[in-house]
């Protein structure tokens, strides 16, 4: 009998004092949470009383802020136009350049320095590139997947960078103030980028049947003829479609990302209020965490669906 | 009621019941695919995979609402 209590102790402990067990305990168990509660309730008192404090304070100088103002692109250098293509550098072009160089040094460095015991950077760097390797390409293509790697691998990389350089406040704002703009929160590079992933799809799929034997096998072979011909229009406007939704998705999203962003950092502001600025401030750090999280997940994002859809055309008969 | 309030209103109605479908597809997706994770966690990586691909595609209907609604408040 005086086996099992011990072991059953634990699970009703801190009311119980009547057994033999339960009085071995008490030191460990039933002062733990009491104090816990204790200190917690006195963390509450504790940030209550400085909310209320700087809800008395008064607040600095009104500033107005237009959300999107943030995503105008003005000329920073003006160019003369090429017939009706506007070759004028922006923000969003120097978003563009800073990535690609970000990546080129990158990519130098590491295949310079590369050593068989890896230092920290050099796991990162490979973890990376197993993800875009074996997680992206490897598990959603079943041929082919060596052949398109590299288009996968650089779409992931550039949207990846270009996404996280979007996250650092550079000084391209208005009068050259530190402002947030991501290169892909511009629906032009988004459409430039599933662009390349249309012309590759249909390119694969030419290349590995023959232009009539891919756009034939759209629909399936079998079907009656009737049926045939409403499921080839069916697969070429979801080919279309397909354009716009992998464009809308990184553009929208990124571009409501950096809106809340923006919102958030510039509400304190508006509000006049150091109670406001102390919230909305913790509120917009935990965004820009959930950001960092979203720009990981959108690149993923695109460069899985790139490879799924070059994988499909590649397949027989899907 | 004027045109501008009632773009305001309609691009906060767009949003808003735009939301409701794909916020209760994704719960439903990773709903289960944990529950799958859980019921074979030796599949997790293909099961996660997947379950990122599917978060893509339900999401964007939420991002098509989000770009209607910033159409009519900016561009209509």
């Amino acid at each position: 009998m005086s086996a099992p209590e011990p072991q059953a102790v634990p699970t009703e402990a801190p009311p119980s004092s009547s057994s033999a067990a339960g009085q071995r305990l008490p030191t460990e168990v039933v002062p733990g949470p009491g104090r816990r509660r204790g200190g917690c309730l006195l963390w509450v008192l504790g940030l209550l009383a400085v909310m209320v404090g700087l809800a008395f304070i008064p607040g600095g100088e009104k500033a107005s802020f237009h959300v999107d103002e943030e995503f105008v692109l003005e000329p920073l250098l003006e160019l003369p136009p090429l017939g009706p293509i506007d070759l004028s550098i922006n923000k969003a072009v120097i978003y563009l350049w800073i990535s690609v160089a970000i990546i080129v040094v990158l990519a130098i460095v590491i295949s310079r320095t590369i050593k068989a015991m890896p230092g920290r950077f050099q796991v990162v760097v490979e973890s990376l590139y197993d993800l875009a390797r074996d997680g992206i390409t490897g598990s959603v293509m079943h041929v082919g997947a060596a052949r398109w790697f590299p288009f996968i691998g650089a779409l992931f990389f550039f949207i990846l960078i270009n996404n996280l350089v979007g996250l650092i406040p550079l000084p391209f704002g208005h009068h050259h103030e530190l402002s947030f703009y991501v290169a892909t929160a511009n629906i032009n590079v988004t459409i430039g980028l599933a662009a390349c992933t249309f012309v590759f799809t249909h390119y694969a799929g030419i290349r590995a049947r023959g232009g009539l034997a891919y756009v034939k096998s759209w629909a399936p072979a079998d079907a009656p003829p009737v049926l045939k011909q409403l499921i080839w229009g069916i697969h070429g406007i979801s080919e279309v479609f397909r354009l716009v939704s992998l464009s809308v998705r990184l553009f929208a999203n990124m571009l409501a990302g950096h809106a809340i962003l923006g919102v958030f950092f510039a509400m304190a502001l508006v509000f006049q209020n150091y109670l406001a600025a102390a919230m909305l401030q913790a509120g917009s750090v935990a965004i820009y965490l959930f950001e960092i999280f979203i720009a990981f997940i959108q690149a993923f994002i695109f460069a899985i669906l790139s490879a799924v859809y070059i994988g499909g055309a590649l397949e027989e008969g899907h | 009621m004027d045109a501008e309030a009632a773009k305001v209103i309609g691009a906060g109605i767009a949003m808003g019941v735009g939301a409701i479908g794909p916020g209760i597809g994704l719960g439903m997706l990773i709903s289960k695919a944990l529950e799958s994770i859980a019921r074979q966690p030796e599949v997790t990586n293909d099961i996660r995979t997947n379950m990122f691909i599917g978060i893509g595609v339900t999401e964007a209907v939420a991002l098509y609402a989000f770009v209607i609604a910033l159409i009519l408040v900016f561009v209509a």
